[in-house]
């Protein structure tokens, strides 16, 4: 007579039922998959959507006092203090006469580092030499020829062709910008302005704040409070509506896959009275029934976490065109909430069963 | 026959039922709670992200070059053209009126005074809407300032609208300035009157203001002393006038059609430019509206807001797509699992006579019924949840609480709920039946 061993017996009462053992394999899968690229979009939510709100542009402005412009080093002093990842412009401001005569403030700033920290700017083309300037929708009316600017700053002229212009519908149309080096030349005055961009809501904003304060106490430094009060109020809305809809899913699933597995235990009835029959325990059996459950649960967390980590990547390029890498953090997670899923399937009828007469069942009653 | 035993099985088998009953529930309660959400996402965004400010800015035409430097005014314009308080009932005309949700305008002065302690006090001044009604009409929309600026923080009272003649006013401290002139809510300041003042007739001959709050709100206007509007006029003997104004709107996000020129389109094509709630469409009939005015969509918030829309949107649409997914996986699973179970039944009525066309249509049948019914329960349910967690977590924005009970989702959902269902027992039924009755039977006794 062969013994048989509890692999075997697990290995046949999986292959033997292929069909069942198939579908119950495949819910186990989806609620891992389900899992793993919900929580991997979750935990990349927060980074994903401060990226967005970059482009509202600057939200912390360091202003010189009114004595002393900036000094030579503090743009280096802030991006250090504020890390690699934040954006940072300085702005030279002057008042200069157009000329028609009409007093026009103009700033002498970097053009790569604007370009990128204040994407909002719609400008049809940016100045690439160091005599070419960028006019203001508004300010563009006030001179005479647009291509070759005429100002004046305190009887210095200078000559500057217009590259192209700007419509921002803020204080910026009405003012004229042209390379720092080129405005500091030409009339002497030092950067007192740096517009710095840090991602992150209110809790990193303030702590960069108050590096920066420690850093430069000489400064003033201030958040634009709308933008990082808006910015923190929306991200915290899109994580709790998308904590609920985590939740709501996995409470969907889970419950379809236990309605799944509960559903093939019960159809088993004839398998539990013949082993109760033949003198198996409850513990037993109740070990069986949960061993073939989590060989299945783990086998679904296996395949789920590939699919699940695809679905993100596939996901957040879809929506945020950047990929979510797959995030390990996630698989304990994940398999602690299959394996509770599947032992759950497996116990509850267990419990059911547990009444019933082997000899009743082996009737046919 | 056939009803009877479509009854009989709902009567009978209540356990099966229940199961793939509770699958279906679940997933279709989950499909409609998050398409509820994505539907609704947009305009619950948009509302909160008002917080930073107008859309759109109105000035006049013929202005001068503001001359600013960090929002202070560095040479400020003497004369200048203004638009007219008057003209600004108009906005409430133009084909987007109901998208304007704000109206703030602004007018700049000077003023001079002394403080309690009899210090020269000399601060730039700013009249303002504080809850203005926009026309007489009893539904007319109440707006200003501090709607627009939610962002400002106020301790105390916003002034209060003056009576005609009265010699003195309430009005609002800058935060910055109040603390450098030390002043307090309650006190008073004498004023004098700019001598350009002597030329409007009826105007007081000395003028205070009343301090009734001290506001802050990390910006310039911090040093400045909020007015309201007609007070600002008063003083600066400048009647209906208005420098700038701010409106707040509600847009559709740009796209490459809004950018167009609408002059340079056909006559059907600009209709259309002109029939969609863009903030340049909008700014367009504003500029229409009010003779004289320059509208210009403010674009770092007009810009960026789209682009961040359209993103927690998108995802809450693909998210509801892995929900759908999801739901279809469960539910065609448990369909799957209770046909299975059922191989027996199918056996017997073969034995019985039973043509195999009559046992699909019995089990498609039951699941159809089975499919409805918790597919409407689920949607009723779904759309309960939907409003309740749009409730709790966009709670305090001042919106009311919607209904999310949308109508279109019901067919919408029950057909899918109808279609995975039946998917989902297709191929146990094929199965069950290909299979040789008698062998079923036996392995089954």
């Amino acid at each position: 007579m062969i013994k048989l061993s509890l692999i075997g017996m697990l290995r046949r009462s999986l292959v033997h039922r292929r069909a069942r053992s198939l579908s119950a394999l495949i819910a186990m899968t989806v609620s891992a998959g389900v899992a793993t690229a919900l929580l991997t979009l979750y935990a990349d939510l927060d980074a994903k959507l401060h990226k967005e709100f970059r482009s509202f542009g600057a939200n912390i402005v360091i202003t010189a006092p009114a004595t002393a412009p900036l000094q030579t080093d503090a743009l280096a002093k802030v991006k250090q203090a504020a890390g690699s990842d934040a954006l940072a412009a300085e702005f030279a401001y002057a008042v200069a006469t157009t000329d028609q005569g009409t007093p026009v403030v103009v700033g002498g700033t970097d053009f790569a580092a604007v370009k990128r920290l204040n994407s909002w700017w719609q400008v049809d083309a940016w100045p690439q030499g160091q005599d070419e300037a960028l006019l203001g929708q508004r300010a563009a009316g006030f001179v005479t020829d647009k291509k070759l600017v005429r100002l004046t700053f305190a009887g210095h002229p200078i000559t500057l062709q217009g590259a192209g212009h700007l419509r921002t519908g803020g204080d910026e149309d009405s003012r004229i910008y042209m390379p720092l080096a080129t405005f500091t030349g030409w009339t002497g005055v030092a950067p007192t302005v740096i517009e710095l961009q840090v991602p992150g809501g209110t809790a990193t904003v303030e702590a960069t704040i108050s590096r920066l304060k420690q850093d430069l106490p000489e400064m003033q430094v201030q958040p634009v409070r709308q933008l990082v009060e808006g910015e923190s109020k929306i991200v915290d809305r899109t994580h709790a509506l998308m904590y609920g809809a985590v939740l709501l899913i996995a409470l969907t699933v889970a419950v379809s896959v236990l309605a799944t597995l509960s559903a093939s235990v019960l159809e088993r009835r004839r398998d539990f009275a013949l082993m109760k029959a033949l003198g198996g325990s409850q513990m037993q059996l109740m070990g069986m029934f949960l061993l073939e459950a989590l060989v299945l649960a783990i086998a679904g967390v296996v395949v789920g976490f590939f699919a699940g980590s695809a679905a993100a990547w596939a996901i957040s390029e879809g929506n945020f065109h950047t990929a979510t890498l797959p995030h390990l953090s996630v698989l304990p997670l994940v398999l602690i909430l299959n394996l509770a899923i599947a032992a759950m399937a497996a116990l509850f009828p267990v419990r059911v069963l547990r009444g019933l007469q082997p000899a009743a069942l082996l009737k046919g009653e | 026959m056939f009803f009877r035993l479509l009854m009989e099985s709902f009567r009978r088998q209540r356990r099966r039922k229940m199961l793939a009953g509770v699958a279906i529930l679940l997933g279709t309660t989950a499909v409609t709670a998050m398409l509820a959400l994505a539907t609704t996402i947009g305009d619950r965004i948009h509302k909160e992200l008002a917080v930073y400010g107008a859309n759109i800015v109105v000035y006049p035409k013929t202005d001068l070059l503001d001359v600013k430097i960090g929002g202070v005014d560095v040479k400020p314009a003497t004369g200048g053209s203004y638009l007219k308080t008057s003209d600004l009932a108009k906005l409430k005309d133009i084909f987007w009126a109901n998208n304007i949700t704000g109206i703030s305008p602004e007018l700049p002065l000077q003023i001079d005074g002394t403080t309690p302690s009899g210090e020269l006090l000399s601060a730039s001044g700013i009249g303002l809407w504080f809850d203005h009604a926009l026309s007489s009409d009893p539904g007319s929309i109440k707006t200003g300032a501090p709607q627009l600026h939610p962002w400002w923080k106020l301790q105390g009272a916003w002034p209060k609208q003056p009576a005609n003649e009265a010699s003195d006013s309430d009005a609002v401290l800058g935060a910055a300035l109040a603390a450098k002139l030390n002043l307090k809510i309650g006190d008073r300041l004498p004023i004098t009157l700019p001598p350009a003042n002597g030329i409007t007739p009826g105007t007081p001959r000395s003028y205070a203001l009343r301090v009734t709050g001290i506001v802050s709100t990390g910006d310039n206007t911090d040093k400045q002393i909020l007015l309201p509007l007609s007070t600002a006029q008063t003083i600066a003997g400048l009647p209906d006038a208005v420098r700038r104004v701010e409106v707040s709107a509600r847009t559709k996000p740009e796209d490459a059609f809004a950018r167009v020129d609408p002059d340079s389109l056909p006559a059907k094509q600009r209709e259309i430019w002109y029939c969609r709630p863009y903030a340049n469409s909008i700014a367009y009939q504003i500029r229409e509206a009010i003779p004289g005015a320059q509208a210009e969509q403010v674009r770092r918030v007009e810009q960026s807001e789209g682009n961040v829309l359209a993103r927690i949107s998108g995802l809450m649409w693909l998210i509801s797509a892995a929900a759908l997914l999801a739901a279809g996986f469960a539910v065609s699973a448990a369909m799957a699992t209770a046909i299975l179970e059922r191989r027996g039944e199918i056996g017997l009525m073969r034995s019985l006579g039973a043509s195999k066309g009559a046992i699909a249509l019995l089990f498609y049948a039951e699941t159809g019924i089975l499919a409805v019914l918790a597919g409407v329960f689920g949607y009723l349910l779904g759309s309960g949840l939907a409003a309740w967690l749009g409730a709790r977590i966009f709670a305090g924005d001042g919106g009311s609480p919607e209904a999310v009970l949308i109508p279109v989702l019901l067919p919408v959902v029950v057909a899918l709920a109808l279609i995975v269902a039946i998917g989902g027992s297709t191929p146990s039924i094929r199965s069950a039946l290909r299979m040789d009755p008698s062998a079923i039977l036996r392995a089954d006794a």
